[in-house]
């Protein structure tokens, strides 16, 4: 038939240009998976060198500051569960693929979205782009890395930043459109010059709706760690969907706990830290 | 409310024939306007352009509290606005001592901003993640005053305002009289020599607005600066005005006195606003004296240099008072050797006499 034709044809054509892409420009794409790799293997090699009661501390310490010392303890606690499960490794795999991620995201998404704040043309241009990066299933993401980038914790960080970018850069962007306007004027009545504008006026009053973003962003970006584990991220995802694979469901249920207490406790501890700033600036 | 202080100082702030035309063919229909002299209402239709302020003239002198006046959409917080350049007018002149506010680039407008003209907001502004006197130091703190001199200065501001007790409280723990009390240390702590005040008092309670206002005249005139101030109360402007212009729909339809204004009323709006208000505290001898020739020719027999006397800044009860003790059916105003004119009994119980309004003031 015609139609099959075309689409046979239309798939060749993809094959080929990815395969023209590899020959091409393989080197680029090694020198970003390496880039990428190292990221992540820094991080991990942070998380993983001291000693694991080294971290449960430091987790303690944040959540008692943050949030109240119970949730400290439970989150103490809780962590030092996924050590007894002895999930402790992957775990850490897991938080140092997400920190990385949304560092990388938060690098590209904050400058953008600030940039668009000051540009309401640019905010419209970028909302359909973000749009359609937020109602794909995250699945997608995960086809053109592979392709590129190979099997490893290179794809799945590529697709994680992606699906981390979104929010962040939609509400530091608000963030910098919202500053009431009296104080833009007040700004511009004592001489304020631009750059002191920004610092002294905008980014104070924007601090909370950024502190959500980065919160939503690392939210996104747990999402989507798990479902790397089939690109072969590495951590609880690739635990998960390695045990679900050998029906293995009782393993799958504790790396799922795991994962569960990761994301509340740095879910809590993001979220407080916005409205500790935001309670200063109300 | 003493007329004649002003007179004689230099003119801080002048508005030439200023415009403001809001709207994405402001320019066209400027030049429409000065072709074909467009009203309001033919270039909101053909331009589709709002006109905020149209040929205002004011001048504002050394050391004078020149108020305006109008309703809400009369164009006073646009006119105000125009004055620092937060507005770009359309047309006109604005100089400020002496220097024209248009030909400025961008550092120097910022700097004119920043060490001459202070500005008081009506939400005063205050930016909540600081304390008081870190608000009170934002001006200085723009200009790169090192933190401990802008300090000194802000809390040597604030006391000026009472709120010596108050230095590192956080804004929400005031209440809205002092926090517009630090708005105007704030305004003051850079020591510019114009203040703006954009209805700085209206959204307080009557209690503490006119506490207020007579603060700010007081500290005004012991710091020796001229302010422009916005409001929609007669009232008040009438309280702290040295001269008050009146706008409508952006035009400015009298400027004068408070007792100018009062009494002689330039047209139909301006005398239903001034209806409601009592002409016992505006009358002075100066207001109400006609001159020696012409009272000579309803009085000729009279000797003017044996009328009792009066001084020219006498109120209503002190006229009354010398023209009672010395029971002269007229008294004879001198300005020290001088001798501006006579008043009459019938001039004064006519500047008492409520005028009929034109039509029912809105209240």
């Amino acid at each position: 038939m015609d139609s099959t034709q075309a689409i046979q044809a239309f798939d060749a054509r993809v094959e080929s240009a990815l395969n023209w892409l590899r020959d091409n420009a393989g080197f680029i794409f090694d020198a970003v998976r390496h880039g990428l790799e190292g990221f992540y293997n820094a991080t991990n090699w942070l998380l993983t060198t001291p000693s694991l009661y080294v971290v449960v501390a430091i987790f303690v310490a944040l959540g008692i500051w943050l949030v109240s010392p119970r949730f400290g303890l439970l989150a103490g606690l809780g962590l030092l569960a996924c050590n007894v499960m002895g999930l402790w490794s992957v775990t850490m795999d897991t938080l140092a693929l997400v920190i990385a991620a949304t560092v990388i995201g938060l690098a590209i998404a904050l400058p953008l979205g600030i940039w668009a704040g000051y540009h309401p043309k640019l905010d419209k241009l970028a909302e359909p782009l973000l749009d359609m990066l937020q109602t794909l299933p995250p699945y997608i993401y995960l086809l053109p890395a592979i392709a590129l980038l190979g099997y490893g914790p290179a794809t799945s960080l590529v697709a994680t930043v992606l699906v981390a970018i979104a929010p962040a850069l939609r509400l530091s962007s608000l963030g910098i459109r919202m500053t009431p306007n009296e104080y833009i004027e007040l700004g511009h009545a004592n001489g304020i010059a631009p750059v002191q504008m920004f610092f002294k006026i905008r980014l104070p009053f924007a601090v909370p709706s950024i502190m959500a973003g980065i919160n939503q962003s690392l939210m996104m970006a747990f999402g989507m760690v798990v479902i790397a584990g089939i690109v072969g991220s590495g951590g609880l995802g690739q635990t998960i969907y390695e045990a679900i694979r050998t029906l293995d469901i009782a393993k799958s249920i504790d790396a799922t706990i795991a994962i569960v207490i990761l994301t509340m406790v740095l879910d809590r501890l993001t979220q407080s830290a916005g409205t500790k700033k935001a309670g200063a600036a109300r | 409310m003493n007329a004649n202080s002003a007179d004689a100082g230099e003119v801080l702030i002048e508005c030439k024939s200023v415009w403001k035309v809001f709207g994405d063919k402001a320019p066209q229909a400027m030049k429409a306007i000065a072709e074909r002299g467009l009203s309001k209402t033919e270039v909101l239709r053909e331009f589709d352009c709002v006109v905020g302020v149209s040929q205002a003239n004011i001048q504002v002198r050394k050391g004078e509290i020149f108020c305006i006046m109008g309703l809400s959409g009369s164009g006073k917080s646009t006119l105000i606005r125009l004055l620092n350049r937060l507005i770009e007018p359309s047309g006109g002149e604005i100089r400020i001592k002496g220097q024209n506010l248009m030909q400025l680039n961008a550092r120097d407008l910022r700097a004119m901003r920043a060490k001459h003209i202070g500005m008081v907001f009506q939400a005063v502004a205050l930016l909540p993640h600081r304390n008081v006197l870190e608000n009170a130091a934002f001006g200085l703190e723009v200009q790169g005053v090192p933190k401990a001199e802008r300090q000194r200065i802000a809390a040597s501001a604030l006391a000026k305002v009472g709120l010596s007790e108050w230095l590192h409280k956080m804004p929400r723990e005031l209440s809205g009289g002092m926090q517009q009390r630090v708005g105007l240390a704030r305004a003051i702590a850079a020591d510019p020599e114009i203040i703006l005040m954009d209805e700085p008092f209206s959204a307080l309670d009557p209690l503490i607005r006119r506490q207020l206002q007579d603060e700010f005249r007081q500290l005004t005139k012991e710091l020796g600066k001229s302010a422009v101030f916005i409001t929609h109360d007669l009232d008040e402007a009438i309280r702290i005005g040295d001269r008050i212009a009146i706008m409508k729909d952006g035009v400015i339809v009298q400027t004068g006195t408070a007792a100018e204004i009062v009494m002689n009323p330039a047209n139909a709006y301006v005398a239903e606003f001034v209806a409601g208000i009592s002409h016992m505290h505006l009358v002075t001898a100066r207001s109400v004296l006609c001159p020696v020739a012409e009272y000579q020719r309803s009085a000729p027999l009279v000797d003017v240099y044996a009328l009792s006397r009066a001084a020219p800044d006498d109120d209503l009860q002190a006229l009354i008072a010398i023209m009672v003790d010395a029971s002269d059916h007229a008294l004879a105003v001198w300005d020290g050797a001088a001798l501006l004119g006579i008043v009459t009994a019938r001039a004064l119980l006519k500047s008492v006499q409520e005028k009929p309004a034109y039509s029912v003031a809105e209240t």
